[in-house]
């Protein structure tokens, strides 16, 4: 193998077997705390020594243990992830973090936290508004989590581990950064299932070691001259999260390209970053409350007009849309994602005010379901194209 | 003389036309279990009716379900493209194509050119489709085409409260032991279905001419109770089975005519009409 | 529609106090569309279980449940026409159905200018403000209104963020509890602010101190009202409550709320003077233990009690827990006892769980309530549409058979011999919704509840001496 391959070679490794690396580490005795939310502050998570890690559902394994323990009305995305839990495909973690994202995590804590019976088990109680007060209860709330894990790992947490841990994610999120980077050409240099793979995989990785891998991808990427895909229509998805490369597959395999997402697994958690030079608590309260743009969060309309309301509160959409300079959008969502699901007619609103054509999708999480989506989404490649 | 054929692979039933100026041979035929592989029988049907061998068409699109694995297709296009293009050529006045299909239902607005500008599918449940229609009429031990005629003999449609499949077959067979008449309740699962497609039609935005098509299009009562639904007047194509089928053919003589303008011929495939591979 | 909706029979109740309840939520919807006209008070759409009744009522705002306006559909089975409608905006239909039907006829109003055609009970007025909590509870709470902004946007919202500390068997909430108290306080002295705004007036908190006074007692009196049930024969079920629930949810803090208490307790102690249960022959006594109800299905319960099932408690709705046993600071800020009530409700049980290996909040109250309501089985109701209060059932109903076994019983042992085991409490889950008729099926719900009946029937007579 030459070493210009390296990177998505590896790539394409950890997110086959996810989790192997993971696995080899906890075998060392390292500890790994699992999250499966962007919300669950990551930085506290590496400074205390622990290693955080991502779990992701399989759209490909049945949902079998999981139902007898929790009802078929939670997000089918999460709803794997728990059953992949339970039935030991993450046997390594030694403890989770769960934020308080949304009622499938809020009202499944208990469920979660008994059955699969961690030493370390902790909840992040993010505050659903924007304000002073609730900026001033989240700092409270982080020095209860810092407070646990210090207790799980029997040492102090100290502000210069934080800013070190705050300096390594950032590092992360500019070379993520960077990566979104090769999507600007047209077509773009890297594609949608490769870019998705390669997040995906950083996500199950210490964070020093997925910034080595993103460096390898960055300089395998970075030598292509020619794009792996054809020119098609510049597609951004829209959604939640979408932990795997099966429906940039999909999209890529009719001929488009993937170029941009506001997506969990993507933009959503890997663009905004920690404030440096403000204290190390006071910023992280700062990214996770605000900056991460979660229809979980309610962001105030202080305009009285829902034109203006949309504007302010999709802008990240119209931007990303520009810079990637896209010819439509996939709003991609699961079936009962409350968050999502009661913003879908003013994302389309917002759409059409800028005049990106949107194709909505409602899924279950399963790769059969997944494959029944190639009409609609040809049709509408074909009807944008 | 060019001709063009499209062919549409539903999934109850496959469909071919034939085309140059004007439709020279069109088929419907069963899918069956095997359609994939069997869409090479239709097709050598509408060659011998058309009394052309396969080489003198110039070029074929498939479309409809199983249009992916068409070897001796030179491209696949979906049928919401298809239906709104063989419904434009039919009614240049058109701006909704609502399909009803054996296991799915579609709406399409369309412009005057016959191009999708947006579209709905229904994939996923049994009661949005002419399946619905069918699994009651199995129950009732009514022939499935008997059921539009049997609707039009209710003078108090039955309500069918119950939108799942299972739970409106349950239903009736409760309804009916209260002594229900048949036409009624026949006519209540017309309303039920119709009420679905119209609720999904009414995500988009339904414009004048609506035209439906599709095994739906031939129930007399299901075309009722829809247009009463939707509040207007429904058109039907003379042969509503086929407009997918033919819009496949119109959109190959469009690529290939506008290859031709710019001086090339388009580029086509080696084609044998061999059955579909399988994996 | 309508003929058939006039055909279905008035659901019979137990308890005269149930049945004035039907009359009751007619005059307080029809008094929202008299305010409307009027104009001289605010209208402020919002939910319950927010602790703000006091204030509201304090400052003489008309509150409109939205949540319940969307019952009230349901239960008169006429949320369809509504739930499409948000379903025609773009809405999924896996969604609340609450928001959706409040969603569907809120733009439907505001299209038209005035109330949809026959719309129940005279309709949902609009509002002048919206009071929303995403709390820690329910994600539809905070993305209703701001859904219904498309078509309301000069109509603000003020979104009060509720948290409490789940619970966790190995800490103490009262640990953090004292910046979740800061927290609430700083959300509803900032409610009321917005409300001195919106009205130009201000608050007088010596009216706030005494509305919330009575708000306590009127706490303290359900408690001791619901605590009658645990009488034999029962002399009110669930069905019955809920209807009762009507005053503690959307009165909270009127003398007209303590007063429908202090009528129905005394109805309930002459009943069970006179030995009267809500069923002729009471054979089975069961807990409500979770979900819901199906609105337009409320009639289950008296075919429940057809079959000589009585419902002596539930938790659905019992929003209130006694004040003299919550382990809360004193203060006299009204808005300080207010944040403490919040948080002494949702951690009411966390103490007696963490003492019980296994146990969690909820189930450690399903335990105390089947105990104390000498309880022979656990009906819970799953409705697709809501996580908020169906998330975690089964596990609750695993985790109380696991650890609560109070029925003994004989089985045949090694080498034939008779042994005396405990047995877990035996349960029903019923599939529905709250207001979307359908996802419910009548013959389905009435063949699990047959098999429920013979159950219990089964294990009454194998019930060791």
């Amino acid at each position: 193998m030459n070493k210009q391959s390296k990177g998505m070679a590896k790539v394409e490794r950890y997110y086959e077997n996810y989790g192997s690396r993971a696995r080899e580490l906890s075998a060392e005795g390292k500890k790994v705390i699992g999250y499966v939310c962007s919300f669950a502050p990551l930085e506290m998570i590496t400074a205390s020594g622990c290693i955080p890690f991502r779990l992701r559902g399989d759209i490909h394994e049945p949902i079998t243990k999981g139902d007898t323990l929790l009802e078929t009305i939670v997000c089918p995305y999460y709803r794997s992830c728990f059953d992949l839990a339970v039935k030991h495909r993450y046997e390594f973690l030694s403890g989770m973090v769960i934020p308080h994202a949304c009622d499938s995590m809020v009202r499944s804590f208990s469920v979660w936290s008994y059955s699969l019976n961690l030493p370390y088990f902790q909840f992040v109680n993010t505050p659903s508004v924007v304000k002073d007060s609730s900026f001033e209860f989240f700092n409270e709330e982080l020095k209860t989590y810092k407070k646990s894990l210090e207790e799980f790992v029997g040492k102090k947490i100290t502000d210069d581990d934080l800013a070190g841990a705050i300096q390594l994610h950032n590092e992360n999120r500019n070379k993520a950064r960077a990566v979104y980077e090769f999507r600007k050409p047209d077509p773009p240099l890297i594609t949608g299932q490769e870019l998705a793979k390669t997040l995906l995989a950083c996500s199950s990785l210490p964070i020093e070691e997925s910034n080595r891998l993103l460096d390898e991808v960055l300089e395998e990427v970075g030598q292509r001259k020619k794009s792996p895909l054809g020119k098609g229509p510049r597609i951004l998805i829209d959604g939640a999260c979408i932990d795997n490369a099966e429906l940039a597959g999909l999209v890529e395999d009719l001929g488009a390209s993937v170029v941009a997402d506001t997506i969990c697994n993507g933009s959503r958690d890997y663009w905004p970053k920690v404030d440096e030079k403000k204290p190390p608590i006071e910023a992280l309260a700062d990214r996770y409350l605000d900056k991460l743009n979660c229809p979980k969060t309610y962001r105030e309309n202080k305009t009285g007009n829902f034109e203006e309301d949309i504007k302010a509160r999709f802008a990240d959409i119209g931007f990303t849309a520009k810079e990637f300079q896209v010819d439509g959008a996939i709003i991609y969502l699961y079936r009962y994602c409350d968050p999502f699901g009661f913003e879908v007619p003013a994302r389309k609103a917002y759409y059409e005010l800028i005049h990106v054509p949107l194709l909505h999708l409602e899924d279950l999480y399963s790769a059969g379901t997944i494959g029944q989506l190639r009409t609609r989404i040809q049709a509408f490649l074909e009807m944008i194209g | 003389m060019e001709y063009y054929a499209g062919i549409d692979i539903g999934s109850t039933m496959t469909k071919a036309v034939i085309l140059a100026e004007e439709i020279v041979a069109s088929v419907i035929g069963p899918t069956g279990p095997e359609h994939r592989r069997l869409a090479n029988k239709v097709m050598e049907e509408a060659l011998r009716r058309a009394g052309l061998a396969l080489e003198s068409i110039t070029y074929i699109i498939s479309t409809g379900y199983g249009r992916i694995n068409v070897p001796f297709a030179d491209k696949q296009v979906t049928e919401i493209s298809c239906h709104a293009r063989g419904v434009g050529s039919l009614f240049p006045q058109a701006r909704t194509v609502i399909d009803i299909g054996g296991q799915d239902s579609k709406a399409i607005t369309i412009d005057a050119n016959g191009r999708p500008t947006n579209f709905i599918m229904n994939d996923k449940c049994a009661a949005g489709s002419g399946r619905f229609i069918e699994v009651i009429a199995d129950s009732l031990g009514v022939k499935l085409e008997e059921m539009g005629d049997i609707s039009l003999r209710s003078t108090h449609p039955a309500k069918i409260s119950n939108i799942c499949t299972i739970w409106a077959q349950q239903e009736v067979a409760a309804r009916l032991a209260e002594g229900v008449p048949v036409p009624d309740l026949v006519a209540g699962i017309h309303e039920a279905l119709a009420d679905r497609v119209a609720r999904m039609a009414k995500r988009l935005k339904v414009e004048k001419e609506v035209v439906l098509t599709g095994g739906g299009a031939k129930n007399k009562g299901l075309l009722k109770a829809l247009s009463e639904q939707l509040g207007c007047e429904i058109l039907v194509p003379p042969e509503p089975l086929i407009t997918g089928a033919l819009g496949a053919a119109l959109l190959g003589k469009d690529i290939v005519q506008k290859a031709l303008k710019s001086g090339k011929r388009p580029e086509t495939k080696k084609r044998t009409l061999e059955e579909a591979k399988l994996h | 529609m309508a003929e058939e909706q006039k055909k279905r029979k008035k659901r019979k109740t137990a308890t005269k106090a149930a049945a004035s309840i039907g009359p009751m939520v007619k005059e307080s919807i029809t008094s929202t569309i008299r305010a409307r006209e009027e104009g001289k008070q605010k209208i402020a759409y919002t939910f319950i279980v927010c602790q703000h009744d006091e204030i509201l009522r304090a400052m003489d705002i008309v509150p409109v449940w939205t949540e319940n306006y969307s019952g009230i559909c349901g239960a008169k089975r006429d949320a369809e026409r509504f739930l499409q409608r948000a379903e025609s905006l773009g809405f999924s239909r896996s969604l609340c159905t609450y928001a959706l039907c409040g969603l569907g006829f809120d733009q439907w109003r505001e299209e038209l200018g005035e109330m949809p055609p026959d719309a129940p009970w005279g309709g949902q007025v609009r509002p002048d403000f919206m009071i929303s909590s995403g709390q820690i509870l329910c994600d539809p709470r905070s993305k209703w209104y701001q859904a219904a902004q498309q078509f309301m946007p000069d109509v603000p919202i003020y979104n009060i963020d509720l948290p409490y500390p789940l619970f966790d068997p190995k800490r103490d909430h009262r640990e953090v509890w004292g910046y979740y108290h800061r927290y609430i306080v700083k959300e509803l002295r900032g409610l009321v602010s917005f409300l001195e705004e919106q009205t130009g007036k201000k608050m007088d908190y010596d009216r706030l101190r005494e509305l919330v006074d009575l708000g306590d007692r009127t706490w303290n009196l359900i408690h001791e009202t619901y605590e009658l049930r645990r009488a034999v024969p029962c002399p009110m079920g669930t069905g019955d409550a809920m209807n009762t629930m009507v005053p503690m949810c959307f009165m909270m803090g009127t003398q007209e709320a303590y007063d429908f208490y202090l009528d129905l307790n005394k109805e309930l102690k002459e009943k069970i003077a006179r030995g009267e249960g809500e069923v002729e022959e009471e054979k089975y006594r069961l807990l409500w233990g979770g979900g819901l109800p199906a609105w337009y299905a409320l009639n289950d319960f008296n075919y429940f009690n057809s079959k000589g099932a009585s419902f002596p408690a539930e938790t659905t709705y019992r929003m209130v827990v006694p004040l003299y046993e919550m382990d809360i600071p004193e203060t006299n800020d009204p808005i300080e006892h207010l944040a403490w009530r919040w948080l002494g409700y949702w951690t009411f049980w966390y103490e007696k769980a963490r003492k019980r290996p296994g146990s969690e909040p909820d189930v450690e109250r399903l335990i105390q309530y089947i105990e104390d309501y000498k309880i022979d089985g656990v009906v819970m109701h799953e409705a697709f549409s809501c996580r908020t209060w169906h998330v975690g059932l089964i596990w609750q109903l695993h985790q109380l058979a696991k650890i609560y076994k109070p029925i003994p019983v004989l089985v045949l042992g090694k080498e034939g011999k008779k042994e005396k085991k405990q047995r877990e409490l035996p349960s029903l889950v019923l599939e529905s919704d709250i207001i979307d008729i359908t996802s419910y099926s009548e013959v389905d719900t009435r063949n699990k509840i047959d098999a429920f009946i013979e159950t219990l029937e089964s294990l009454r007579r194998a019930r060791a001496a």
